[in-house]
């Protein structure tokens, strides 16, 4: 039996930076501890598989719009639904871009910027929110096949209405935090030069080889709702162009099944070699955005110092971009069609066995829900694949290189805060993030 | 995965490191509101490792206890176990 017990979901636990040492006193590694994020998979084992989207996102509570849309995507894969109708597409786009940009805005510490300019993009990200079924705020949008919710040519008009001072508020904020990151490259001292460059004293490690893997359209390009999955290695060499999310188990898997950090990899590389990221600096790291403003700085960040704190206010940049993209079609105001999507009971009629994935990338990066039917409308197994899991031996490495170049405690928070991982010390203004360090002695030959 | 408990909060102790008196389906626990200051009482949050992450609308919260009590996750006793089947 599984339990997860409340006192250890309630009690304050600081993030704990484990710095491991050899017997010399060599620095041979540094880590975060995952201890606090437990898997939930055997809470879900046996639920109606219908229902499973739901649960998860009500147990993340963080990030709903992406659970509930991942969730949605593998109940479709499961009973072979697709493609969708275009309204629906239009009308989840809206809701997943709206919900990448409201994570951001709100956490100050985790892009920069004006306040005005956060206050702008959260006001426009949650009036999107409210007109596609997300008044409270576990999103009701989605179901298998469609969307319950139409927009109005009325509430349409008002978001594009006010679409341009947004846009003005996420390019002010992606040119900001370009320059801020180029800033402390040019006054920090660079670590070795890598493939990919970066900033020593802006957080990033120019030692990361790790690949980037990100969601791309039919094109190849990256696209935070893209039905494809892209893996770049550091030297720009495609490892994978665009994998179908039924190929996800010969894309990735995790050296450590069901542990809270199970080290996931790159099969193609195999353990050891096939390290990678997601997040907006894979997303940025993949190809090239299809907006223009959002191109512009990808291209400017790809020139400079590399930091995930400016990729992730370009991605807001190109999240906005893509909403008043979406705006600007009328397939958003389609009516919603009665009964377009599809009765949930049919989903019990999913033999036992099959197995259906759902992804989206959200402001973390890639999210996967896998699914196993139990031929009962039951589910017999699931995998609930996290951002944050993923990152965790790249944040380990931005650990280690902040490590050697520095014990400050603000050198740490630089590292955590560039890996971004689902933890409350991530809402803390900049300069006040709390991380326990504690150091263990490795044994020889391990 | 990260886990998020809605709850109410009944009692703030200001101070460098605000504290919050939480309700959470009938059982009392407190939480740090360090990184939600904004919170006051009667607000109902999303509590993860201890910490007041997020604001939450009453609907939304009670949507969730209700889930997690459908689902048989939560015993409605107030001892806090969230319990797989069997």
């Amino acid at each position: 039996m599984t339990r997860l017990v409340l006192d250890e979901l309630l009690d304050p636990s600081e993030v704990r930076v484990v710095v491991e040492r050899a017997a010399d006193g060599r620095l041979t590694g540094a880590r975060l501890s995952l201890a606090d994020l437990p898997r939930v998979e055997p809470l879900l084992v046996g639920r109606p598989i219908a229902r499973v989207p739901a649960f998860v996102e009500r147990l993340c509570g963080l990030c709903p719009a992406a659970h509930h849309l991942a969730g949605v995507r593998a109940l479709e894969a499961l009973a072979g639904i697709g493609p969708l109708p275009p309204q629906a597409v239009a009308i989840r786009r809206l809701l997943h871009h709206a919900s990448a940009v409201a994570a951001h805005a709100e956490r100050a510490g985790a892009v920069g910027g004006e306040r005005s300019a956060l206050a702008a993009l959260a006001g426009f990200a949650r009036s999107t929110l409210d007109a596609v079924g997300a008044q409270s705020h576990f999103p009701t949008t989605a179901a298998p096949g469609g969307v319950r919710v139409g927009v109005s040519p009325a509430t349409r008009d008002a978001l594009r209405h006010a679409a341009p001072e947004a846009l003005a508020a996420a390019h002010r904020l992606a040119l900001d935090a370009l320059d801020q990151s180029d800033a402390l490259d040019q006054s920090g001292a660079r670590g070795e030069s890598g493939a990919r460059g970066g900033a020593g004293d802006a957080g990033a490690d120019p030692s990361f080889t790790g690949a980037d893997v990100a969601l791309v359209d039919a094109d190849g390009r990256p696209d935070l709702l893209g039905t494809h999955l892209r893996v770049v290695a550091a030297d720009g060499g495609v490892l994978h162009a665009a994998e179908p999310a039924a190929r996800f188990d010969a894309v990735l898997a995790e050296s450590r099944p069901g542990a809270p950090a199970p080290r996931p990899y790159l099969r193609a590389l195999g353990a050891d070699r096939g390290r990678y990221r997601v997040g907006p600096a894979a997303q940025l790291g993949v190809g090239p955005l299809t907006t223009p403003l959002a191109a512009d700085a990808q291209a400017r960040w790809s020139d400079g110092a590399r930091t995930a704190s400016a990729a992730r206010a370009v991605m807001v940049l190109a999240a906005v971009e893509a909403i008043a993209e979406v705006l600007g079609d009328d397939d958003v105001s389609l009516p919603v069609v009665p009964g377009a999507p599809v009765d949930l009971a049919a989903l019990a009629g999913v033999p036992a066995g099959a197995v259906g994935v759902g992804w989206v990338d959200g402001p973390r990066g890639l999210l996967v829900h896998r699914y196993v039917a139990g031929g009962d409308g039951l589910l017999r197994a699931a995998t609930i694949l996290t951002p944050t899991a993923q990152n965790e031996p790249w944040l380990a490495d931005l650990l280690r290189a902040a490590v050697a170049r520095s014990a400050a405690a603000g050198a740490l928070e630089r590292a955590v805060r560039e890996a971004d991982p689902c933890l409350p010390c991530t809402a803390a203004p900049l300069g006040t993030m709390r991380l326990t360090v504690t150091d263990a002695r490795v044994p020889r030959g391990t | 995965m990260c886990v998020a408990i809605p709850a109410r909060i009944e009692e703030i102790t200001p101070g460098p490191l605000p504290t919050a008196r939480l309700d959470v389906a009938g059982r009392s626990a407190s939480c740090c509101l360090a990184y939600l200051p904004q919170a006051a009482v009667g607000d109902y949050v999303l509590v993860q490792n201890g910490f007041a992450v997020l604001l939450l609308d009453p609907l939304s919260a009670a949507e969730s206890l209700a889930a997690f009590a459908d689902l048989g996750l939560w015993d409605g006793l107030g001892d806090g176990l969230l319990d797989a089947p069997g």
